[in-house]
C-alpha cells in the first residue's frame, strides 16, 4: 500500500505546507509501524434498490431516507454497499502514541486516516475494474453521516450486510463505529459516462478543515 | 456417556448450518433467528431431525444471538428462548430414536470488549450467564461457544459457563484469511489461552471453505492438547442476486472433511451453508477413521490478546519497571492515580525489547486490589505484548487475573503452604503460568540443594491441582553477591539442575545480584550472561539499561539464536539516538525545536550550574511555548510541532520537578476538567488540549471519553472546579454537550465551558450555552489564562 504524503500532512493540519525534518522521520516510522502491525479488512455487496418517492432509497426493503442519496443514487442501476476497516490494532496505535508522544499522536491519526482512504480506494478500484469490463462505472461513495443521512442509518446500514460478524466493526449506542478506523458506503453502479467526480464537490460543507481546494 | 467421556476417543460429527436454512426458508434481513424457535417450530425440529438423520452426534441450538442485548425489544426473554430452543432439539433427538448431544449454542455477543469497544467484560460475561443458567436448566449437553473473533470475550464466556454449570465447554473461532481473529490472534496464540481457560475442546468454524481451513485445523493441531473440531463453511460466500451462496457441493465437501479428520481432528461437521446432504456424505467418508486421541503439547506460552512468548525457546525479556520498589516517579504516579505515567513506562519498555512486562504496583497507600485491575487494563490497551501480574495480595492477583487479556504469567507462589494454597487454584482457574519463588516457611535455603528441593515440592503440589510442569517457572533468587560470595553460584547451580534435570523453564529477577555494590551494571550484565550460560528461560530486568540488553543481544548472536546477528545489529542500530547537546544550545532553543532529550540535558545543566528552578521555567520554557504558540495561531507552526515542543517542555519540566522542593514549587495555575461527551469515542481534540494545558501549568482532570453529564457534574462538585472543557466530534453528540452544559449551568451556575471540536462552529456553540468556543487547542490555553487572571 502506497501511502499519499501529501494527504497524511493535510490530515495533520498542514495546509499545503512543508513539513520539517522531524516531522517527516516520525511520519515515515509511522507508515512502516502501520503497514505491518495493520491489517484492513472490508466487505461489499450488491444489492438493487428502489427510490420510491424521491427522498427515499429502499434496498431489501431496508429504508434510508435522505433526499441527497436518492438523487445520487438516481443515476445508479445498482448499488454497491461497502464497509472497511483498519481494526483493533490501529485504535491501539493511537493509544500508544496518546500516552507516549503527543505530535506522533497527532501523526498517527492522519497516516491511519489515510491508511483507511487509501484501502477504502485500491479495494474499490479492483472491483471498479471488474465492473467497467461490463461498461459500469462507479459513482462517488456515500455513508451515513454525510449530507442529509442522518449517521443513525448507521443501524439500517449494518442489518444489510454481516458487517461485525466478518470483520468485527461494531456501533455503539450513538451509532459510531468501532474501531475507529473504519469505513462504511453506499456506490452507485451506473452506466452513465462520467466526468470523474470528486467528493469533495458535491458535498455542502464549504467550511470543512479537510475540504480540497 | 457424556460428551467430555468420547470426544478425542472416537470421531463425533457435528451437525450443519442452521442460519442458512432459516434463509433459504424465507428469513429476511434484520430478522432474528431464535424468534424462528417460535414462529417456525417445525422447521427448526425438522432441520435438527435431518441433522440427525444424516448422522450427527452433536446438534446445536438454535440460540446463537439468544442474548439480552439482541433479543431486547423482541418481547422473549433469555430463559425463554434458550428453553424453548433446548427443548426442540432434544425432542428432536428423542424421535430420532438416536440419543445425540444437545449443544447449547452461543454466539459473539453483537458488541466489541472494552478498551477498544464499549462493553464491560463483566457485562458480557452476565449476558454468557443468563444464556449458559437456562441451558443447564432445560437440559443441555454441552455449551458450544462458536464462531467467535475475540479472545477476551471468549473469556468471559468460558468463565460464564464454567462458573455457572457443570456443562463441558466446547469452543469454536472464526479465523480470516489471513489466518487471524478479528482482534489480531493468530491460531497458536488461541489455542494457548483457550485452553488455558479450561475448555473441554477446541475448534474453527465460520468463516472459510473445507479447503482453506485444512491448513488452519493442522496448525492447531500441532499446538492443542485438547480434542480438536472443525466445522468449515461450504466455501467461500459469494452473492449472486443479493443472494449469498456456498457452492461447495456436499461430495466434495466430504472429501475434503476426511482429509481433514485425517490429519487427526477429533470431530467434524458444518458451518454456513452446509446441509443435512453435506453432514450425511461427511460421515459416510469418516466414519471408519480411528482417531488417535490428542497428544498433550508441552509449551510453556504466556499470551496477550493477539501474541504469543513461548518460553523455553529463545531466552525472554521480562520488562521489570512497573515496580514502584525504588522508584520516586513511579510511586508519586501511582499515588495520583495517573495510570498515563504507567502505560508511557509500558510503552518504553516494549520498544526496548522486552517481551513480556511486570506489573506489580504495591504500595502501602494505595488499594492495590483495584489499581492492579486498572493498572493492568491501561497499560493492555496500549502494548500487545503479554503481562506478568506481580501481587503478593491474592484478592488483588485474583482481580487482575480475571480481566486479564490473554493468558499471562503470574508473580508469584512460594514453596509456604499458605502461598500454593492460595495461588495455584487461580492459577488452575484462570490460566497461566506460575513464577514459583524458591523458598518456604524457613526462608531461601543457603545451598542449591535446598533450593531444588523447594522446586520440586512446589512442582508436585502443583500437579496436585491439575498444573502441569510446563505452565510453571522456577526462580531460584538472586542474592546479593556483596553478603556472601557464594550466593551466584548457588543461584546457577540450582537454576541448571532445574531447567537441564528436571525440565522446567527458569526465571531470576537479574539485578537483585549486585545490591550494595558500586557500579552495578556490570556485575548485573556479567551476572545476566552466565544465567543464560546455564539456562536461565527469562531474565526479569531492566530493559532500558543497555549493558542489560547489550548482553542480552550478545548471548543469542553467539549461541546461535540470532540468524546473521540480525536483532544485535538491530538493537545498536535502533537504539534511541543520542541528540547531541552542544555547549551553545539553550533550553528554550531546545523546546522550540522539539528535542526531548536535549531539553533534557539543558535543563539539568542549569539547575546543575546553581540556577533557580522557577526562574528556568520563566525565562526558558515559557517563553519558548509562547513562541512556539504563536507561531501556531500565526500559522507558521503546525500541530505536530506545537506538540513535539509540548512533549520537550515536559521531558525538561520533569528534571525540574525532581529538583523542586517536595512541597511542589511549582504552583499550578488552575485546575480544568477535560472531558470528551457521551456517545462520543473520538478523544484526539481533548487529548492535545490537555497536553498544551499542562504546559502552560494548569492541572487537568482528565475524564476520558463518553463521560455522562452526570460524570462530569460529580467531578466539578468533589474537585471544586470552576473550568471545564468539552469536546464533541459528530453532530450526533453535539446533543449530549449540550445536556452536559445545560445541568452544570443549572447545578453549578458559577462554572464556566469552554468547547471545542471539528463540528462545532461560534455560532452552534453559542446556541448550546457554551461560555467559550475555541476553534483550536492554542485557543483554549489563551481561555484558561485569561478565566483564572479573572479576566473572561
Amino acid at each position: 500500500m502506497k501511502l499519499r504524503d501529501s494527504e497524511i500532512y493535510r490530515y495533520a493540519g498542514f495546509k499545503g505546507n512543508t513539513p520539517d525534518r522531524e516531522t517527516v522521520a516520525k511520519t515515515e516510522e509511522l507508515k512502516k509501524e502501520a503497514t505491518s502491525a495493520v491489517t484492513p479488512l472490508f466487505i461489499s455487496r450488491e444489492a438493487d434498490f428502489v427510490c420510491p418517492d424521491g427522498n427515499t432509497v429502499v434496498i431489501d426493503g431496508v429504508k434510508f431516507r435522505s433526499q441527497k442519496l436518492s438523487k445520487l443514487l438516481s443515476r445508479a442501476d445498482k448499488v454497491l454497499l461497502f464497509a472497511a476497516t483498519l481494526g483493533v490494532e490501529s485504535d491501539r496505535i493511537l493509544r500508544k502514541y496518546s500516552v507516549s508522544d503527543s505530535s506522533k499522536y497527532v501523526l498517527a491519526q492522519a497516516v491511519l486516516t489515510e491508511m483507511i482512504e487509501n484501502c477504502c480506494d485500491s479495494v474499490l478500484g479492483e472491483l471498479l475494474k471488474k465492473y467497467q469490463k461490463s461498461g459500469y462505472s462507479f459513482l462517488p461513495r456515500y455513508s451515513p453521516g454525510y449530507g442529509d443521512l442522518p449517521l443513525e442509518y448507521q443501524r439500517e446500514f449494518f442489518s444489510l450486510m454481516d458487517i461485525t460478524k466478518r470483520i468485527g466493526v461494531t456501533l455503539n449506542g450513538d451509532c459510531l463505529m468501532t474501531p475507529s478506523k473504519s469505513v462504511t458506503a453506499f456506490i452507485g453502479i451506473t452506466r452513465e459516462a462520467l466526468d470523474c467526480p470528486v467528493p469533495c464537490e458535491l458535498c455542502d460543507k464549504t467550511d470543512c478543515q479537510f475540504r480540497r481546494n | 456417556m457424556s460428551f467430555k467421556d468420547r470426544i478425542g476417543k472416537e470421531i463425533l460429527f457435528f451437525d450443519g448450518a442452521m442460519g442458512t436454512v432459516l434463509q433459504k426458508n424465507g428469513m429476511g434481513a434484520g430478522e432474528l433467528p431464535e424468534i424462528w424457535n417460535f414462529s417456525h417450530e417445525n422447521l427448526i425440529y425438522e432441520t435438527h431431525k435431518s441433522y440427525i438423520d444424516a448422522g450427527a452426534d452433536i446438534i446445536s441450538t438454535n440460540t446463537f444471538g439468544a442474548n439480552s442485548l439482541k433479543l431486547d425489544g423482541t418481547g422473549y426473554s433469555v430463559a425463554e428462548v434458550v428453553t424453548k430452543a433446548v427443548e426442540i432439539a432434544k425432542r428432536a433427538s428423542r424421535e430420532s430414536g438416536r440419543e445425540v448431544f444437545t449443544a447449547l449454542d452461543t454466539g459473539p455477543t453483537g458488541k466489541l470488549l472494552e478498551p477498544y469497544g464499549e462493553l464491560s467484560f463483566e457485562e458480557a460475561y452476565s449476558l454468557y450467564k443468563e444464556q449458559v443458567i437456562a441451558g443447564e436448566k432445560a437440559g443441555a449437553d454441552l455449551v458450544l461457544i462458536e464462531t467467535m473473533g475475540d479472545l477476551y470475550e471468549i473469556k468471559a464466556a468460558v468463565l460464564a459457563a464454567k462458573e455457572n454449570s457443570h456443562l463441558p465447554v466446547a469452543v469454536s473461532m472464526i479465523f480470516n484469511e489471513k489466518g487471524q481473529l478479528l482482534t489480531g490472534a493468530d491460531i497458536k496464540t488461541a489455542v494457548f489461552t483457550v485452553e488455558a481457560l479450561g475448555a473441554d475442546a477446541i475448534g474453527l468454524n465460520c468463516g472459510l471453505g473445507p479447503v482453506q481451513m485444512k491448513d488452519y485445523a493442522r496448525e492447531m493441531l500441532k499446538y492443542a492438547s485438547l480434542p480438536v473440531f472443525v466445522n468449515p463453511n461450504a466455501g467461500l460466500p459469494e452473492v449472486v442476486n443479493g443472494v449469498t451462496c456456498y457452492n461447495v457441493g456436499a461430495s466434495e465437501f466430504a472429501e475434503s472433511m476426511r482429509g481433514i479428520a485425517l490429519l487427526g481432528a477429533s470431530a467434524v461437521g458444518g458451518c454456513c451453508g452446509t446441509t443435512p446432504e453435506h453432514i450425511k456424505m461427511t460421515v459416510d467418508k469418516c466414519r471408519d477413521i480411528k482417531i488417535s486421541e490428542p497428544v498433550k503439547k508441552n509449551y510453556t506460552a504466556v499470551t496477550s490478546y493477539s501474541e504469543t512468548v513461548i518460553i523455553g525457546e529463545k531466552p525472554v525479556i521480562i520488562g521489570e519497571r512497573i515496580n514502584p520498589t525504588g522508584k520516586k516517579r513511579l510511586k508519586e504516579a501511582l499515588k495520583a492515580g495517573d495510570l498515563d505515567y504507567i502505560a508511557g513506562e509500558a510503552v518504553k519498555q516494549t520498544d526496548r525489547g522486552s517481551d513480556i512486562l511486570d506489573v506489580n504496583i504495591g504500595l502501602p497507600e494505595i488499594d492495590e486490589v483495584s489499581m492492579l485491575t486498572s493498572a493492568v487494563r491501561k497499560v493492555q490497551s496500549v502494548v500487545n505484548v503479554p503481562l506478568q501480574i506481580d501481587s503478593s495480595d491474592p484478592e488483588a492477583l485474583e482481580k487482575a487475573l480475571r480481566i486479564y487479556n490473554g493468558k499471562p504469567l503470574i508473580n508469584s507462589v512460594n514453596g509456604k503452604e499458605e502461598s500454593m494454597s492460595a495461588v495455584f487454584p487461580l492459577a488452575k482457574k484462570y490460566g497461566g503460568v506460575t513464577v514459583c519463588l524458591t523458598l518456604d516457611e524457613n526462608g531461601i535455603p543457603d545451598s542449591s540443594e535446598g533450593r531444588i528441593k523447594i522446586a520440586e515440592k512446589i512442582i508436585k503440589r502443583a500437579e496436585e491441582y491439575g498444573i502441569d510442569r510446563k505452565d510453571l517457572i522456577v526462580d531460584t533468587l538472586a542474592l546479593t553477591v556483596s553478603t556472601g560470595s557464594e550466593n551466584a553460584n548457588i543461584t546457577l547451580d540450582a537454576l541448571d539442575y532445574i531447567r537441564n534435570k528436571l525440565g522446567v523453564n527458569t526465571v531470576l529477577g537479574v539485578s537483585n545480584i549486585s545490591f550494595g555494590l558500586p557500579s552495578r551494571e556490570s556485575v548485573n550484565a556479567a551476572f545476566f550472561t552466565m544465567a543464560l550460560q546455564r539456562g536461565l528461560s527469562a531474565g526479569i530486568v531492566n530493559p532500558l539499561s543497555e549493558s542489560m540488553m547489550g548482553a542480552y543481544y550478545s548471548f543469542n548472536a553467539l549461541t546461535g539464536l540470532d540468524r546473521n546477528c540480525e536483532d544485535y545489529i538491530k538493537n545498536v542500530t535502533s537504539a534511541p539516538v543520542k541528540e547531541t547537546v552542544s555547549e551553545e544550545i539553550s533550553l528554550k532553543h531546545a523546546v522550540i525545536k522539539g528535542m526531548g532529550a536535549a531539553a533534557e540535558k539543558c535543563a539539568d545543566r542549569l539547575l546543575n550550574d546553581g540556577r533557580d528552578p522557577i526562574d528556568v521555567i520563566n525565562s526558558e520554557i515559557i517563553p519558548a511555548l509562547d513562541e512556539v504558540g504563536l507561531g501556531f495561531e500565526n500559522g507558521t507552526v503546525f500541530l505536530p510541532q506545537l506538540l513535539m515542543s509540548a512533549d520537550a517542555a515536559k521531558s525538561a519540566f520533569e528534571v525540574i520537578k525532581r529538583k523542586l522542593p517536595s512541597d511542589g514549587g511549582k504552583q499550578s495555575k488552575g485546575r480544568v476538567i477535560m472531558a470528551t461527551v457521551k456517545g462520543d469515542i473520538h478523544d484526539i481534540g481533548k487529548n492535545i488540549v490537555k497536553v498544551l494545558l499542562e504546559n502552560y501549568g494548569f492541572d487537568v482532570l482528565d475524564l476520558g471519553k463518553d463521560v455522562a453529564p452526570e460524570k462530569v457534574l460529580e467531578a466539578v462538585r468533589e474537585n471544586g472546579i470552576k473550568l471545564v472543557g468539552l469536546s464533541a466530534l459528530m453532530t450526533t453528540t453535539v446533543v449530549h454537550m449540550k445536556e452536559t452544559i445545560e445541568l452544570l449551568h443549572r447545578e453549578c451556575p458559577d462554572v464556566k465551558i469552554t468547547v471545542g471540536g471539528a463540528v462545532l462552529t461560534q455560532d452552534y456553540a453559542d446556541s448550546i450555552g457554551a461560555d467559550f468556543y475555541s476553534r483550536d487547542a492554542m485557543g483554549t490555553v489563551r481561555y484558561a489564562e485569561k478565566f483564572f487572571e479573572g479576566n473572561a
